[in-house]
């Protein structure tokens, strides 16, 4: 129990002494017990405000403070510092809000304000005087990083991380590295090619020994807390150990009777079981896919370095420090019919038309015709009406992208005629230039909106894409097209097992979502879990990689120190009084109450790095066995009673 | 509905536009015109029609012959697309479409064709001269007759056909009923617009170049009127011998002064010159500096036009013929002169669009 207490009650320029009556607060709390001083300040957060009572703490000997004045969310911090100067336990200051909840909220009625101030203040001292001093713990941490997936931007993060001396384990799903970029050709706006920037990754990647890639492997399983989680990585059978000559590859292809659509090139061409790495792709070594492969074993009779009945599944433990989460995105997959998709079969994605390009070298050609004039359909899957929050967003990349497509095309094959159906043009930055350009290659653009979005029809043999121009005054507009590409948004990818695994929280779009879009852009609401890249949010490839390095100094900084110190303000179980009813362990949204024997009896414990003193699990427990320090149930029930005390 | 024509669009930059393809749809080239009114907004439906190649539209316009390039659209164009520069290369397409003869279009697409015209037409003239063995009295005879059918042949072979399709195209094509009484109330317009180009006093900073353009457009009819019907060249009369001379001073300074700023480039009109725009400068240069020489010879006594002789004095006035032959035969009809017709037609029918409403 505090018996020296000192009050402050604040005017807050007239903020607070305009409606509440500061001298009737300072006569009513004057008398209280254990109150040794009350004074009243202009502005308390001001420094001279500030060192008055850093004296007072020193030369009175306080050993509790109560600040009347604004939010905590304010100014909590800066009276903790004073209380921490004057020599003070920080955790034995106690801020009372009677700005925002008090003289802001009745400025109607300055008697009813004071009244409620008074209650407030009391309430404080009454908390003030059952505070306890409090001290915050530090643990040691591992400086090793997860970075899950192996796109260009879990590449780029791996390689930053690695380069400032953690430990990285990449781990990518598929066979190989390289992700979506991989597939792109020439990207805008420098013209890079995909697969150059993907290798010239792999292969700074490749020089670092505190970097350990893993493919065809899966994060299974995590326990523990920032700066020391355990978790499990699952390794897939590649199907291939060994060396192969390219004629024997090749061979081994021709010789696999399976076949089904080649993801890689968006069910353009058709693929074996058998998965060849391509140009970006690595490593590249081929790999089996197992859910298709039959194992009639006709590619082990050409090399027996292929070994399709191969079954040794690897299971890794590894310890580490924080995850990066970069996970990407799926391009969106219009519905059959949207656009004459699936249905009129010169109707194409752009991913799909990006891969085409790829395939055709001197001539543009799809299903064996010649393709002159190509229609974009902008804005497929994004910036829709969905009252679930599904796609209403902007993908972002695809104004550009598609715009650098129609000038990478336009320079490839020469007479071909764009035409962009558009809702508006976005292409912001640098890339504007890529616009510009388009429009004077004489590109033609046309303009809707989402209710009168363009109709595509096929008729006499060809395929017509008919649009309510907005630029030209709303007068239907319409052009055969020997190609319709649909540019198409971005989706988050199906990542259910790893959110789940990791607890990483999604948005209404169901991306992953970080604490602050700008001033915590890559953290999550869990500790040592950072997301960056397209699992947040659609981004270009420059976008992706800037999250993806805030993404890894993030993680770096709370990591490379070896220790961290937590908020003392956690749960504590009463081991006497527990009988471990689990009531508690369900309430705790961040898994950090576990069940241990404590002498021959089960009973709760708090993993202190989880714990963030959130107090769901206090109510809940039927025995009172579990208390939050500076939040404990005797400093709540004291302020109720001094509240109730009219 | 319309149909996107890329040809089209490809079309046009034969007439002389260029970079319209940039248009970003801002519009500030229809803010900043001073003609542009809300039932006849212009350039950048006309510039949106032309980058979507809608054909029919822009034939049925008679916008591109509101607009008397100001420039003001083209300096004042963010993207710098020259919308100013393609309503002049829209007039010249329609004054092709217009023409049922198609000569206007395969002219103005092609300056070498232009050229041969004009060298056929002079070998017309000499081989005529040899037929009439090169007596000066009877060239200068004949060649007034010649300049009396040319004008008859020309109009009504040429232009009259081509005012109707004109009419036919941006009026009937498009069904706008029209009283009759509204053809006969807008003939005002017609005449007004046609011999004092008073629009164009609506565009800023203009008042001296209309004034030329005024006086030259004046000094070319009297000058026609003096040397068809009062024969200048072989009249007796003082007062229509002055009348004559001045006349034809007038036409060849000012246009001196016209092909002057076309070299310097001193105004936006005059930045992108095509070849028919110069022919018609220079062609009317001369006309002017070679009838006025010619009658001043006759006076001094250096053409003698009863003499059969054919002195070198005389070859003055082949000179002449010819420019008046190529002018007469090939300008006129099928050339830029036709903008003072279709100019004035254009505003003819814009009138009885407005009276019809």
């Amino acid at each position: 129990m505090k018996k020296k207490i000192g009050v402050y009650v604040c005017h807050c320029g007239g903020n607070i002494s305009d409606y509440v009556d500061i001298e009737k607060v300072k006569d009513a709390v004057r008398d209280e017990a254990d109150v040794f001083l009350v004074k009243n300040t202009l502005f308390a957060c001001a420094d001279s405000s500030q060192k008055m009572m850093e004296e007072d703490i020193k030369t009175q000997g306080l050993d509790a403070m109560v600040v009347a004045s604004c939010s905590p969310k304010l100014h909590l911090n800066t009276f903790r510092g004073v209380a921490q100067r004057g020599g003070l336990n920080p955790y034995n200051y106690v801020q009372v809000n009677i700005r925002e909840q008090d003289s802001w909220a009745h400025s109607d009625n300055p008697a009813g304000a004071t009244e409620k101030a008074i209650q407030l203040v009391k309430a404080g001292i009454a908390r003030a005087k059952e505070s306890e001093a409090l001290t915050s713990m530090k643990i040691a941490t591992t400086n090793a990083v997860a970075v899950i997936g192996a796109g260009v931007g879990g590449m780029r993060t791996a390689l930053g991380l690695a380069d400032m001396g953690t430990e990285v384990y990449l781990i990518e799903k598929s066979f190989f590295v390289g992700g979506r970029t991989a597939q792109w050709g020439s990207v805008a706006p420098t013209n890079d090619r995909g697969d150059v920037l993907t290798a010239g990754l792999f292969n700074e990647i490749q020089k670092r020994s505190n970097i350990k890639l893993f493919t065809g492997a899966e994060l299974i399983e995590k326990k523990g807390s920032v700066g020391n989680f355990d978790i499990k990585v699952k390794i897939r059978p590649r199907g291939f150990d060994g060396n192969a000559t390219t004629d024997e590859i090749q061979k081994a292809v021709k010789a696999c009777p399976v076949s089904t659509m080649d993801e890689f090139n968006f069910g353009l061409t058709q693929r074996t079981a058998i998965l060849i790495p391509q140009k970006g792709q690595y490593p590249q070594q081929p790999a089996i896919d197992k859910a298709l492969c039959n194992q009639c074993g006709a590619c082990q009779k050409i090399n027996s370095s292929f070994q399709p009945a191969s079954t040794n599944e690897e299971i890794l433990s590894l310890h580490i420090g924080g995850f990066v989460a970069n996970t990407g995105f799926d391009p969106y997959e219009p519905a059959k019919g949207e656009y004459g998709y699936g249905e009129i079969d010169n109707v194409i994605t752009l991913p799909q038309f990006k891969r085409l390009i790829e395939l055709n070298d001197n001539e543009l050609v799809f299903k064996g015709k010649k393709v002159k004039k190509i229609a974009y359909i902008y804005c497929v899957g994004s910036r829709q009406d969905d009252d679930e929050g599904k796609n209403k967003y902007c993908s972002r990349y695809c104004c550009t992208s598609a715009t650098h497509t129609g000038v990478t095309v336009k320079n490839k094959y020469k007479d071909v005629l764009n035409y962009h159906f558009n809702r508006g043009i976005r292409t912001y930055g640098k890339a504007e230039l890529i616009y510009g350009q388009a429009s004077q290659q004489g590109d033609v653009f046309l303009q809707f909106t989402l209710d009168s979005i363009p109709q595509v029809e096929r008729k006499h043999n060809k395929t017509y894409v008919k649009v309510k121009d907005i630029l030209t005054a709303g007068k239907t507009i319409e052009t055969d097209a020997d190609l319709v590409v649909l540019v198409t948004g971005m989706v988050p990818r199906e990542n259910v097992e790893l959110g789940h695994l990791l607890k990483i929280p999604e948005g209404r779009d169901h991306f992953f979502n970080e604490i602050h879009m700008k001033l915590k852009p890559v953290e999550t609401v869990i500790d040592g879990v950072m997301i960056a890249g397209t699992s947040q949010a659609p981004k270009n490839i420059l976008e992706t990689l800037n999250s993806s390095m805030a993404a890894a100094a993030k993680v770096n900084s709370v990591l490379t120190k070896g220790e961290l110190s937590l908020e003392p303000t956690l749960a504590k179980v009463n081991p006497g009084a527990c009988t471990w009813c689990g009531k508690c362990a369900e309430a705790c949204p961040f898994d950090a109450i576990v069940q241990v024997d404590n002498e021959g009896k089960m009973v709760a414990k708090v993993n202190e790095a989880n714990c963030k003193g959130c107090g769901m699990c206090t109510p809940v427990c039927p025995t009172d066995a579990i208390d939050l320090d500076g939040f404990t149930n005797a400093q709540i029930g004291a302020m109720i009673d001094a509240l109730a005390e009219l | 509905m319309a149909l996107i024509q890329p040809d089209l669009t490809k079309e046009l930059k034969k007439y002389g536009a260029f970079d319209f393809n940039a248009c970003y749809n801002c519009g500030t080239c229809t803010s900043v015109c001073t003609l542009s009114t809300e039932d006849n907004s212009f350039p950048r439906e006309m510039v949106r029609y032309s980058v979507l190649g809608l054909e029919d539209d822009l034939k049925s316009s008679l916008k591109p012959w509101l607009c008397y390039y100001c420039g003001q659209c083209t300096e004042n164009c963010p993207q710098e697309a020259s919308p100013g520069e393609l309503m002049m290369s829209l007039r010249r397409w329609l004054t092709a479409k217009y023409d049922w003869t198609g000569l206007s279009g395969l002219f103005y697409k092609s300056w070498p064709l232009t050229v041969l015209g004009f060298i056929l037409i002079l070998a017309a003239e000499i081989g005529f001269a040899a037929r009439l063995h090169f007596h000066i009295d009877r060239i200068i005879y004949y060649g007034h007759y010649f300049e009396m059918f040319s004008i008859l042949g020309v109009f009504t072979i040429i232009l009259l056909p081509n005012i109707i399709r004109m009419w036919y195209f941006t009026l009937l094509k498009r069904k706008i009923k029209a009283p009759i009484k509204a053809y006969y109330t807008a003939i005002s317009d017609l005449i007004v617009h046609m011999f004092t180009q008073k629009r164009s006093l609506d565009c800023d900073d203009n008042k001296f170049r209309w004034f030329e353009h005024f006086i030259l457009v004046i000094g070319y009819l009297s000058l026609l009127f003096t040397t068809v019907f009062l024969n200048w060249f072989e009249t007796s009369n003082l007062f229509i011998n002055i009348l004559g001379y001045l006349e034809s001073a007038v036409i060849f300074i000012v246009t001196f002064d016209f092909v002057l700023s076309r070299i310097k480039k001193n105004k936006e009109m005059n930045k992108s010159s095509q070849p028919s725009d110069w022919f018609f400068v220079i062609w009317l240069l001369f006309m002017g500096i070679t009838a006025f020489v010619v009658r001043l010879f006759i006076d001094i006594h250096l053409i003698d036009i009863h003499s059969t002789v054919m002195n070198s004095w005389s070859w003055v006035y082949m000179f002449h013929l010819m420019i008046l032959g190529q002018w007469a035969l090939i300008i006129v009809p099928f050339g830029k002169w036709t903008h003072f017709l279709y100019r004035s037609f254009g505003m003819y029918f814009a009138k009885i669009e407005e009276l019809a409403k």
